[in-house]
């Protein structure tokens, strides 16, 4: 393997890796604008160059690759290669880049949303001079809205091209486009063809600058104001790895966390700007009892005596079973709960299953990125822990003629059908865990607020296999109980059980124990990035 | 180290105290013939010296709008985080494109340090030379917006107390 000398550090690298790849990669840093790890390399911004030993000129590190030199050839008699990224002259190299790069910039930062987060203002501090030499006026153009929520400001571009090539590569739709050269180049769009598809939104997050925005996050707070929680999409199960940004229990935006193992470094627009919809929602905050067609308040304590009343009681007949209804859009530690609950306390009597799920087609884009068509985050999660589920339970209830029902609903304000509506009207009982008020807990007789997505705390388990940890963002509202709480109190009521886990991990010791597929995990072991369930490392 | 204090004997002299009053009389009566430096506040208001940092106030530009940006420089510069802005874009067609739609500062947190009139990249706060703004509930020192701006309308011509006593003369 070629050894590289990088200043003072010696590193072996694969032959044909960039020199800016090698020192990312052994936290050397390089100031780069164009080069992102999953685009094509052009090498066009100029930012990253560095000087090589034996080369006239200094060289854009990013499209600069370490071969194996010949033996008599070798800088010393034994490095391949001898790079020096912080020598005097490419010191002034990187002045004179960015002077240029702020020819025409604005540098309005005060009003611009990526300050605090922006490349050009990190390294004009580090590695730029203080002052420019122009003189002229600056070239000012106004904004424009490019479709699908993202706006440019065609001032503080510096053409690196990363959108245009993400366009091309990763959502291969290539709405994006160069216009122009020299001083008039510009990003654009087709009149026709504005911006449309479900990933647009990562071009805001890829510019290293100002330059695409969100319209959603426009203007609405200032990064540094904002607490980051690394936590999962919920939106389908592909579970991809997103950063929360939020303040005082409100959420101000969503972008993408990198993680190679499932999305890489994007997510969809859907999960991007889900936020809004678990705001838009009605929400349940307290435990409510239906009482001659009103909702009325009741306490926790009242609750639970309701449901031991009526379903704790075994009444003879057909209508003694109780159907239990999971949801995969809950953790697995709710969902196993529930299926203790179902097996251990209602024994027999259970008949367990989950409503029809939504479903959509799923889409893959050229970059390799993957939006499942199974909307629910948790499905297979919810399979390891619960044995046996019907996974439309309607015949099964119909033909039991069950007349009570526990449902963990799942917040998707979906459309019942004529039959479901029947079957739910003629139900004796039917309690709905829940955060909003969906059509299936408009129908129930007493209600249970479990918490929100965003409140939630737990692990998800995506399609592949990998269990990832979902941290909650924002505090549970009201009197809201987390939902592995709530059903772990109906098990003490119902069947007199003294349970009594204060915390989401000790259940997820419980599952330790009980479950094959979450043996030895643990909070701490799944960090942030998730473990997947065929790991080998586990073992060990 | 022990410090030892010896007592002290009063001597004749000292226990008649008629020359220890005298020598007090006499400083009084030496000043009586000095210029005053006492100020008869409320009726005579004190005027600050330049560069007295007092109750904040948000410029304005000419044509009146505010020329705060809300970029929250000075909320990040205030070590007493005492500064609360909700920005938004702005309603103008011309010009910034950003502005505080909310702006607070709480004044019983707030040093008077100036940090926030250093971090203004828009000469937008700044700190003028009103002193007295006592009252007597905690609420009414939670300036808004508004407020701000109407500090700005009282400050905007110079020297606040001077012209305050001319008026009132
Ligand atoms: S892009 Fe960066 S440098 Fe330019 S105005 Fe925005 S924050 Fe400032
Ligand atoms: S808009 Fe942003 S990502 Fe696109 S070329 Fe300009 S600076 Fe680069
Ligand atoms: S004067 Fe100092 S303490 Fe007061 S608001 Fe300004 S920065 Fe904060
Ligand atoms: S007063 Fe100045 S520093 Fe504070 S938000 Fe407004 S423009 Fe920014
Ligand atoms: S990162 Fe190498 S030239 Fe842009």
């Amino acid at each position: 393997m070629p050894l590289l000398k990088i200043d003072d550090r010696e590193i072996e690298v694969a032959a044909g890796t960039t020199v800016l790849d090698a020192a990312l990669a052994n936290d050397i840093e390089i100031p780069h604008y164009c080069y992102h790890p999953v685009l094509e390399i052009v090498g066009s911004c100029r930012m990253c160059m560095v000087e090589i030993e034996g080369m006239p000129k200094l060289q854009v590190s990013c499209n600069t690759r370490i071969g194996n030199a010949l033996p008599d050839r070798k800088v010393d008699g034994m490095y391949d290669m001898v790079v020096s990224t912080k020598s005097d002259i490419v010191k002034r190299a990187r002045e004179n880049t960015l002077e240029f790069l702020l020819l025409n910039h604005p540098l309005d930062c005060p009003v611009c949303d990526q300050a605090g987060e922006c490349f050009l203002q990190d390294y004009s501090f580090r590695y730029g001079r203080a002052h420019s030499r122009f003189e002229d006026e600056k070239r000012v153009r106004p904004a424009e809205d490019l479709g699908a929520g993202v706006v440019i400001n065609q001032n503080r571009c510096i053409m690196c091209t990363r959108c245009v090539r993400f366009t091309r590569e990763i959502s291969g739709t290539g709405e994006l486009f160069v216009q122009q050269r020299g001083n008039s180049t510009k990003i654009s769009i087709l009149e026709d063809k504005p911006l449309d598809n479900l990933l647009a939104g990562n071009v805001t997050d890829i510019c290293p600058v100002g330059a695409l925005l969100s319209k959603d996050y426009i203007h609405r707070n200032r990064i540094w104001n904002l607490d980051r929680q690394p936590s999962v999409c919920q939106e389908c199960s592909v579970g991809c790895n997103v950063d929360i940004y939020h303040k005082n229990g409100k959420v101000f935006r969503t972008s993408a966390r990198e993680n190679l193992d499932v999305n890489g470094y994007f997510i969809c627009d859907t999960g991007r700007y889900s936020y809004h919809d678990y705001e838009a929602v009605e929400r349940v905050t307290s435990p409510m009892i239906r009482k001659d067609k009103k909702w009325q308040k009741i306490s926790w304590d009242g609750a639970f005596k309701e449901i031991f009343e009526k379903l704790g009681r075994k009444k003879e007949g057909d209508s003694n079973n109780v159907a239990g209804i999971f949801s995969p859009f809950h953790t697995s530690e709710a969902n196993f709960m529930f299926a203790r609950l179902m097996q251990n306390v209602f024994k027999e009597r259970a008949v367990i299953g989950t409503l029809p799920l939504p479903k959509e087609e799923e889409k893959k884009f050229p970059g390799g990125f993957r939006i499942s068509g199974d909307c629910s985050p948790n499905w297979r999660g919810l399979t390891e822990v619960s044995s046996y589920i019907y996974e439309d339970i309607f015949n099964e209830l119909k033909k039991q003629k069950i007349k009570l029902m526990y449902a963990l609903d799942d917040g998707v304000n979906r459309e019942l059908t004529q039959e479901w509506k029947d079957l739910l009207r003629n139900l004796d009982f039917l309690v709905v865990q829940t955060y909003a008020m969906t059509p299936l807990a408009e129908r129930a007789h007493l209600l249970l607020p479990g918490a929100a997505p965003l409140e939630r705390e737990g692990t998800l388990m995506n399609d592949s296999g990998r269990i990832q940890w979902l941290r909650p963002v924002i505090p549970l509202k009201g009197s809201s109980r987390p939902d592995w709480k709530i059903v772990m109190e109906v098990m003490n009521t119902v069947g007199k059980r003294e349970l009594d886990y204060s915390h989401v991990n000790e259940v997820l010791a419980e599952m330790n124990e009980r479950i094959p597929a979450y043996e030895g995990v643990t909070f701490f072991k799944l960090g942030e990035s998730g473990m997947s369930i065929n790991e080998e490392a586990r073992e060990s | 180290m022990a410090t030892i204090v010896k007592s002290y004997e009063p001597t004749f002299w000292d226990r008649l105290y008629i020359p220890a009053l005298v020598k007090g009389l006499m400083v009084t009566i030496r000043h009586i013939f000095k210029k005053k430096v006492t100020i008869q506040y409320p009726d005579e208001k004190h005027i600050p010296p330049e560069g007295y940092r007092g109750l904040h106030r948000l410029n304005k530009f000419d044509d009146g709008r505010i020329k705060c940006v809300a970029c929250e420089m000075c909320a990040a510069a205030c070590p007493s985080h005492c500064i609360h802005i909700v920005p938004d874009a702005s309603p103008w067609e011309e010009g910034k494109e950003r502005y505080p739609v909310r702006f607070d500062i709480d004044l019983l947190r707030c040093i008077y340090c100036g940090f926030c009139e250093m971090a203004c990249p828009e000469e937008a706060i700044e700190l003028t030379e009103i002193y007295d703004f006592a009252d007597y509930t905690r609420e009414s020192f939670l300036i808004d917006k508004d407020g701000l701006l109407e500090v700005y309308e009282m400050t905007k011509d110079e020297n606040f107390y001077l012209r305050e006593k001319e008026n009132a003369a």
